[in-house]
């Protein structure tokens, strides 16, 4: 896989709420290598979501352009996985028939689709649940089994919108690791979205970091430290400092954006 | 647009869960309806009332018994089904497929929406005489009536289920890439169901309700309603009475029976 | 909330547009509702005009309007309506009245409930259409037989609503109410009735609905007056323009019934939910 690339070239995103103009998203300019893990912070409202799905295809209507392995993005397409803020399970499917759902469109047969389905199952730690309806989840469980909806078919490229938000701390450790592993393994391109600056600099190999009103992007760092990573290491330490740091110097530069 | 229609009893669960031990509860509840059917009974023995208009109870099981013996009830009921169920399959089709198209594709929900909801507001009853013009007094002007009193609730709410899927569900399905036909199979069918069931169910009640209108109007060949008819022309309070209970209770198991179906299709739901 | 992307920082529309928009739209909308009862006008009159449909079958639209304005002007049509609105107004004042003191009662009292509810369940449970032939041979096919069905039928929905309503008062509430050591009067007046009056609302417009559907029918099995009669009447005479007059006029007095009492709950919601 090779063709994991994204570009972001000049990307503006204006909504109309009420009748008047809202730019979501100015002028964003970003290069993703294939293979690169990308880990995106900022305060909420900053359009981090609205570039998540405008990479996915969702948002085809924009200013600028973004390529995906050299071609402009048109539209959703099976090589750009997406994890939704909520876990958006279908209510009348079990687990396996929503993780199933991941695989309708791709060219595999019957019986590698249930082993398909089935290790990713276990992947997330909901071997026992593949039966069960969504409404027998709990919200942690129920956004693992979305992670594994979006994982099933093996992008070229994984975007995740605030995926482990709803977990403990002991889960959400757990699937960062499992997340690591299959990014390495599977040599897939990540961009993930999240509040936990902790998460950011422990997942990525760069950290950006995006300022609202209008949306756009205030920094870029450097995440290089060598893998595997432990949370507790000190250049990691430094580097989220350094991030919330420049989180705090956009809240200051922009207070009253902040308050409304 | 509706029939009158019998309320199905609803079980409020406030009801349900009042502390009331419910052999004391269904001792207060068989007071009222006992005590009245012993003044029935003493008043048509005592010949308080002239029997002809309160007959005694036993002789509505008098004429049930020979109802049943001589086959005619079977007959009269059989009739009533078949073409409850004949109007009814017809009406539910074609309900769910206008309603289907009407949700599913904007353009036609613009232009056929406001007119069938217009239309809709006929009393469905008012529908038998010109119905009766068109098709008959025969078969097809009762089927055809049954139809359109069932196809009215089934397009009404399979158009709401249709159009209610919910847009995140939308956008899971076009991240994952599916064709027309897959999000229809997915996401709109699935979230209409209940939706839909609901109209079924409905559209069941009210056929059952308008097999029985259409008899009273087109009173040729054999039916519950006509029966009822014939009872009140011949002056047969019995007959009268003892259709007008098959007509209640054929309704209530109509009812139940769709309560189950329901339940069972829609397990998913908490 | 239409999402569109503009061009970046566009200086905002004069507002006079912004505004118009949504009539614009309105009125498109309203022009595409129109189209098909225009193409079936067409067709229908094309239908009849070279007589592809023999006229007892359907006459032309224009021998409809055309007796729709004689049967107005001749003051025909206003009797029938008035006789049939007084039948309504009469039958459903007396059945929602009955309906919502029962309610009430019941819904207050669970010693009342046990009591009343499995005979009002057996009796709700046979259809309007059951009572009538049942009714008319007690009290023959006179005013009382209009009054006393279209008051049953309008009984049910209020007896089920209002009961269900004052039932359903927030146990929430109640506790606060009891933390204030309300009397039983000051709960009644200050919680359960306001939270009860959404769904006896509610109760009200099934109630109408119901009520005009019951006229329908009891005119037209035991009636020689009002608009269910008009349509049998027209049905005997094989006179469909009549027929179908009668048919446009209940149909377009149940939707305004319906948005009329609509549109008051949707008051009562909003005041409601600001008050
Ligand atoms: N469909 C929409 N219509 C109008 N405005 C929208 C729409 N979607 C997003 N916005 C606006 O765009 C801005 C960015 O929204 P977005 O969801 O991308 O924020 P976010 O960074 O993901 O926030 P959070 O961290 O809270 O999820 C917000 O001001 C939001 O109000
Ligand atoms: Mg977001």
């Amino acid at each position: 896989m090779s063709s994991g690339e994204i570009a972001i070239r000049g990307v503006s995103k204006t909504f109309r709420v009420d009748g008047r103009p809202l730019v979501a998203l100015d002028r964003v300019d970003l290069d993703v290598a294939a293979g690169e893990f990308i880990t995106i912070v900022g305060a909420s409202g900053c359009g981090k979501s609205t570039l998540l799905r405008m990479i996915a295809g969702l948002e085809r209507e924009h200013r600028g352009e973004i390529r995906h392995g050299g071609r402009p993005v048109s539209g959703p397409s099976l090589d750009r996985g997406l994890v939704f803020q909520e876990p958006r399970l279908f209510p009348w499917l079990t687990v396996a028939q929503n993780l199933a759902l991941g695989l309708e469109n791709a060219r595999v047969d019957v019986a590698q689709k249930k082993r398909l389905v089935a290790e990713h199952l276990e992947l997330v730690g909901l071997g026992g649940f593949g039966n069960a309806y969504p409404r027998q989840l709990s919200g942690g469980m129920a956004q693992r089994a979305a992670i594994a909806r979006a994982l099933v078919n093996r992008p070229e490229v994984l975007l995740l919108d605030e995926p482990f938000g709803a977990l403990d701390a002991m889960t959400r450790a757990h699937l960062q690791g499992e997340l690591q592993r299959i990014w390495d393994h599977e040599k897939i391109t990540a961009i993930l979205v999240t509040h936990d600056v902790d998460e950011a600099v422990l997942l990525g190999d760069r950290v950006v970091v995006m300022a609202p009103r209008p949306g756009r992007i205030a920094r870029i760092l450097d995440v290089s430290v060598p893998r595997p990573r432990d949370r507790r290491d000190p250049d990691l330490i430094r580097l989220r400092n350094e991030v919330l740091q420049e989180l705090d110097a956009i809240k200051d530069a922009a207070p009253a954006a902040l308050a409304s | 647009m509706s029939l009158p229609l019998a309320e199905p009893a609803i079980e409020t669960s406030s009801t349900a869960s009042r502390g009331w031990r419910p052999s004391h509860r269904l001792r207060r509840g068989l007071m009222l309806p006992l005590l009245l059917l012993v003044a029935w009974e003493a008043s048509s023995h005592l010949r308080l009332v002239d029997p002809r208009f309160l007959p005694p109870l036993e002789a509505i099981a008098i004429t049930a018994r020979e109802e049943i013996w001589s086959g005619d009830l079977f007959l009269h009921l059989g009739a009533s089904l078949a073409r409850n169920l004949a109007g009814f399959a017809i009406g539910t089709l074609l309900g769910v497929a206008f309603g289907l198209l009407l949700g599913l594709s904007p353009v036609a929900g613009r232009i056929a929406g406001p007119t069938f909801h217009a239309a809709k507001q006929i009393a469905v009853l008012a529908w038998i005489p010109i119905i009766s013009v068109w098709f008959g007094f025969a078969e097809t002007a009762k089927v055809v009536f049954v139809a359109v009193a069932a196809f009215v609730p089934v397009a009404l709410n399979t158009i709401e289920g249709a159009a209610s899927a919910p847009k995140p569900l939308i956008e899971v399905c076009e991240v994952l890439t599916f064709s027309r036909w897959q999000r229809i199979r997915r996401a709109y069918l699935p979230s209409a169901l209940p939706s839909i069931l609901t109209g079924v169910h409905l559209g069941l009640i009210y056929a059952w309700l308008a097999t029985v209108a259409a008899e009273y109007f087109m009173t040729v060949g054999p039916g519950i309603g006509g029966l009822i008819i014939a009872g009140r022309e011949r002056f047969q309070m019995e007959l009268v009475m003892l259709g007008v209970v098959i007509l209640g209770t054929v309704g209530f198991l109509l009812n139940h029976i769709a309560t189950l179906v329901e339940v069972r299709l829609l397990r998913w739901r908490a | 909330m239409t999402v569109l992307d503009l061009p970046h920082r566009l200086p905002s529309r004069p507002i006079s547009l912004r505004l118009l928009r949504p009539l614009v739209a309105g009125l498109r909308d309203f022009a595409v509702a129109l189209l098909l009862p225009a193409v079936i006008l067409l067709l229908w009159a094309i239908g009849s005009a070279y007589e592809l449909v023999p006229q007892q079958i359907l006459p032309p639209p224009i021998y409809v309007w055309e007796n729709f304005r004689d049967m107005l002007a001749g003051g025909e049509l206003l009797q029938h309506a008035g006789i049939s609105a007084v039948r309504v107004a009469g039958g459903f004042a007396i059945g929602a009245a009955l309906g919502l003191l029962l309610g009430i009662a019941m819904g207050l009292s669970e010693v009342v409930d046990d009591y009343v509810r499995p005979l009002f369940t057996a009796i709700a449970q046979v259809p309007t259409l059951g009572w009538i032939p049942l009714l008319m041979l007690f009290l023959g096919i006179g005013e009382a037989l209009k009054i006393v069905i279209i008051a049953k039928a309008a009984l049910v929905p209020m007896v089920l609503n209002t009961s269900a309503g004052i039932r359903g008062v927030p146990k929430a509430y109640v506790e606060v109410a009891d933390v204030f050591a309300f009397t039983r009067w000051q709960k009644l007046r200050r919680l359960i009735l306001p939270a009860a009056v959404p769904p006896i609302f509610t109760g009200i417009r099934y109630s109408l609905t119901k009520a005009w559907t019951a006229l329908v029918a009891v005119e037209l099995l035991a009636s020689a007056e009002g608009l269910g009669y008009l349509l049998v009447w027209g049905r005997q005479m094989f006179w469909l323009d009549t027929m179908i007059v009668a048919m446009v006029i209940i149909g377009l007095v149940g939707f305004a019934m319906d948005k009329i009492l609509a549109l008051a709950e949707a008051w009562l919601q909003s005041w409601r939910i600001d008050g």
